[in-house]
């Protein structure tokens, strides 16, 4: 509930825009997979058993699910000999609970959200997270939930267009509620999501404190009042897609963006008229979940997601469609020059804060009807 | 009114030019995903250097436009079977009937063009839920089937307004059996009715979007849901050439019923 | 002969019965469900009734529906107008215009305006080529442009009653008082409005009550500031899959509903105006 199922969404809608461009070839990922000792290393464990076979992977995206297939499936096919079917249908915490509560589970492993995570596991439908198998050393620290392992990370990050930003170009948060020295039109989220902590950090409060400060009554109608301060200057997005057409089309000078969504502007986009600002951007991990019952057994769904921890399948992953890699030893191996765009290469993540589910479960719903309130009356 | 004065009175040109407004507004805005179409750069626009087919192409060559298309026409022509059958059954008995209780049985029947297509699509999530019906055919056409009634009942009704009651009572009276009745003397008289019903059901269903989004999950996916979904999240000109298939498509149709009209 | 009654009800129970099942019943499940979720109580409608994004909600709701009744009417009266009266030869052509939205989806239509209005979109292109415009204007993801594309997606459900009622108008009355000296204009206001005001009535009815409950357009073209009744009833349970809010919007849109109908049941024949109209 408190998480991202539209970020899950635009990921996988990513992946299928890059296969349009020809970016992603099947024959051409296996083989970068086995050249990096993906393929085999992980390939002996599920052939000796009796395996099942298949194994069915939910995302969030329609269009997308050939290219996850092939990304993440074919090379697990490859390595267990396990066929992995692309389920792209969203798999939110309501369809995951209407599902296990049905009876009729045909979800093998989903990719939800923490906040998600923690509300399944709560409610008994999915299984706990086996860390024999999966490896908490290979994921950021904090985002080995009892009901959900880290999965890659992405931020929420400050993106503008230089040439045309009129009042110089913004540095900060504080720059981007300043609709006098900086005019023009600025885009954020529907939803309160990653966006409440960047109006905390326009007021001066210091990263440390964002969520302390949001903590209380009053921090939040702060953080409120400044987007009702400048709504006539903002454009909402809904979508990822919907954020890179506003910056694309030249509808807004800047805002607050999915890093994804940055990481596909930045190629698309002449030069010199787009950049991005890691400095107080929200580092969201997301989780993958079991449900219980699945069909090949939670044994199965966990090697799949031990085998998704890989940090040379995190680093293509994370050029492919620009989702970051959760296993911090992927860092180093990100090429120099996309370096700067990685969301947990160790100057981003100093910079940044980690989005806080607790205070999402806690607060989310107040926040949000005060938000909308803010935005459309 | 025919005096050729009354034709160049200031008052009858402005409601003339007015009239071509409006029906210039209602049309050509529709028209203009015909460029865009044929345009050849990756984005939305009208063509840059030169006209290109490859938005065409990208429809004609997607297995998942074209399964939607299909799904979409299947769909479509199954709802038009089933809510011809009960709604001309239907309006047929209510129409023997009359009086008070035909009366609220019509309305009962309209009720789906009233109520918001949100609430709706809510009722049928939650009841499609319990009886296994989410994202599936059957689902689909179910639903769609209860929005198309109306359409149906109504123009049936309609048609069946000039059928003079006299004709079934002297048919009865010669001795023919009721349904033999229905059969002979009410349903080719409905039968106008029927057609433009059908017809009706089937665009319902086929441009039906708001139920779909909230009763198919992946296995069922129609042409509204994938355009839905690429305007959503990845606007592209493959959507503007579907578009145009539609429009075009639409076009015809629309001559064709005009010409049989007139 | 009540045997044939008991057939003739017969034929019309399959439909009735599906109807009652399968529609009726669920929309009755709603109501149950804003009623029990999450705890049973009226929790839900005092919740949002107490919500000032609720109540704005509703305000934008009521108010984007009443422009673009106004709009609809307006233009629908002048073309329902022209098509009765005063076009001649062009008629069938009018007429087919008028109606070929009908046959185009409101989703594709929803897609012709976002190409349109875009901040670099056609209309704003062709502006800024023409020099009338150096700054692109903003044309959607707002109140403008969803009432635009809305007014576009309701407009022939206007002219229809519109020109059905004034084809019923005998144009001996306008006649006699032009007869009498009238001006064009006066016999026009004192004879011939009149007489369409059933049609009238009947077109802004129809207009508003689909209004209400739109939600395709204002959900493409709203920019998320628009945010109409049905938007925030999905935004309600697909993000927050709060079923209980979620259902009690729902009542209250279908309650509303059910209230103008019932208004308008006052001032109109709406055996005339919904369940006859073909």
């Amino acid at each position: 509930m408190s998480h991202d199922n539209d970020f899950k969404r635009d990921l996988a809608e990513i992946a299928a825009h890059k296969l349009r461009e020809g970016r992603i070839t099947k024959r051409g990922f296996l083989q970068a997979m086995a050249a990096l000792g993906v393929i085999p290393m992980a390939g002996l464990g599920g052939r000796a058993m009796a395996a099942p076979s298949e194994l069915v992977i939910v995302n969030w995206g329609g269009t997308a699910a050939d290219v996850i297939k092939e990304v993440l499936g074919d090379t697990y096919k490859e390595a267990t000999g396990i066929d992995v079917v692309i389920d792209g249908s969203g798999p939110s915490a309501g369809r995951i609970r209407a599902m296990v509560e049905s009876g009729a589970v045909v979800w093998d492993v989903c990719d939800s959200g923490p906040g998600s995570a923690i509300i399944l596991g709560e409610a008994g439908v999915t299984e706990p997270m086996n860390y024999d198998i999966i490896d908490r050393t290979k994921m950021m620290e904090g985002t080995d939930w009892e009901y959900g392992a880290g999965n890659y990370v992405y931020s929420y990050v400050l993106a503008y267009n230089p040439k045309l930003s009129e009042g110089g170009v913004p540095t900060s948060w504080a720059d981007v509620f300043d609709t006098k020295n900086f005019p023009g039109m600025r885009t954020f989220r529907k939803a309160v999501r990653g966006m409440l902590e960047c109006a905390t950090m326009a007021q001066g409060v210091p990263l440390a404190e964002v969520y302390d400060v949001l903590s209380t009554e009053d921090g939040i109608d702060a953080a409120i009042e400044q987007f009702r301060k400048i709504r006539e200057n903002v454009i909402v997005w809904g979508s990822g897609s919907e954020s890179q057409n506003l910056f694309l089309q030249e509808e807004v000078v800047m805002g607050n963006i999915w890093s994804t969504r940055a990481h596909l502007l930045k190629d698309e986009m002449d030069e010199g008229t787009f950049a991005v600002s890691f400095d107080g951007g929200v580092m969201s991990p997301g989780t993958w979940v079991v449900p219980k019952g699945n069909p090949a057994g939670a044994e199965e769904a966990m090697k799949f997601i031990a085998f998704a921890q890989d940090p040379a399948l995190q680093v293509k992953w994370f050029e492919l469609i620009g989702s970051a890699p959760i296993n911090p030893a992927a860092a180093p191996l990100v090429p120099e020059s996309m370096s700067r765009w990685n969301p947990t290469s160790p100057e981003n993540v100093a910079t940044q804060i980690l989005y806080n589910d607790e205070w999402y479960a806690a607060n989310q719903i107040a926040a949000e009807e005060k938000y909308v309130n803010a935005l459309i009356n | 009114m025919s005096a050729p004065e009354a034709r160049t009175t200031p008052f009858r040109i402005a409601m003339s030019t007015g009239g071509w407004l409006v029906a210039a507004f209602l049309a050509l805005p529709i028209l203009v995903v015909i460029p865009v179409s044929l345009t050849d750069t990756s984005y939305i626009g009208l063509p840059k250097e030169s006209l290109s087919l490859q938005h065409y192409e990208a429809y004609f060559t997607s297995a998942r436009w074209l399964g939607g298309t299909l799904g979409s026409i299947l769909v479509g022509l199954a709802v038009a079977f089933f809510a011809t059958v009960l709604g001309t059954a239907f309006s047929i008995g209510v129409w023997f009937l009359g009086g008070r209780a035909a009366t609220i049985a019509r309305w009962v029947l309209i009720v789906p063009i009233l109520v918001p297509p949100v609430v709706q699509s809510l009722g049928f999530y939650r009841f499609w839920v319990q009886l296994g019906l989410i994202d599936t055919w059957t689902g689909v056409i179910l639903a769609h089937t209860l929005l198309a009634l109306p359409y149906v009942s109504i123009s049936v009704f309609a048609a069946l307004a000039n059928l003079d009651p006299k004709l079934p009572q002297a048919a009865r009276s010669l001795g023919a059996s009721i349904w033999r009745t229905v059969w002979e003397v009410v349903v080719p008289a409905a039968r106008p009715g029927m057609i433009t019903g059908a017809v009706f059901a089937f665009i319902v269903s086929f441009d039906e979007i708001v139920g779909v989004l909230f009763i198919t999950v992946r296995r069922v996916e129609t042409l509204p849901k994938l355009i839905w979904e690429g305007i959503q999240d990845n606007i592209d000109p493959t959507i503007a050439a579907v578009a145009t298939i539609l429009v075009v498509i639409s076009l015809i149709v629309a001559v064709i019923s005009g010409l049989r009209r007139s | 002969m009540t045997s044939d009654k008991a057939r003739y009800w017969l034929l019309a129970l399959p439909a009735l019965a599906v109807m009652a099942i399968f529609y009726i019943w669920p929309l009755v499940n709603i109501w149950a469900i804003s009623v029990t979720e999450p705890v049973p109580g009226f929790g839900n409608y005092v919740q949002g009734a107490e919500s000032q994004a609720v109540t704005t909600s509703f305000v934008i709701t009521f108010r984007v529906a009443a422009l673009t009744t106004v709009f609809c009417v307006i233009l629908g009266y002048i073309c329902a107008y022209a098509i009765a009266n005063t076009i001649r030869r062009a008629k069938p052509l009018l007429i087919a215009l008028v109606l070929l939205p009908f046959w185009v989806s409101v989703l594709i239509r929803s897609f012709s305006w976002i190409v349109l209005l875009g901040r670099s979109g056609i209309v704003n292109d062709a502006l800024r080529d023409v020099g009338v415009i150096e700054r692109p204007l903003r044309l959607m993801h707002n109140e403008f442009g969803v009432v635009l594309a809305m007014v576009h997606v309701m407009l022939p459900f206007a002219v229809l009653p519109l020109l059905a009622n004034m084809r019923g108008i005998s144009p001996a009355y306008t006649d006699a008082a032009r007869g009498l000296g009238a001006s064009e204009l006066t016999a026009f206001r004192l004879v011939y409005l009149p007489q369409t005001l059933p049609g009238i009535g009947s077109a802004a009815l129809l207009v508003f009550v689909l209004s209400l409950g739109f939600y395709i357009t204002p959900a493409l073209l709203g920019g998320g500031r628009v945010l109409m009744v049905s938007e925030y009833i999905t935004y309600q349970i697909q993000e927050f899959l709060n079923w209980g809010l979620g259902s009690a919007l729902s009542v209250a849109l279908l309650v509303a509903t059910a209230l103008v109908l019932v208004i308008a049941g006052r001032f109109l024949n709406l055996k005339n105006a919904l369940l006859e109209r073909s």
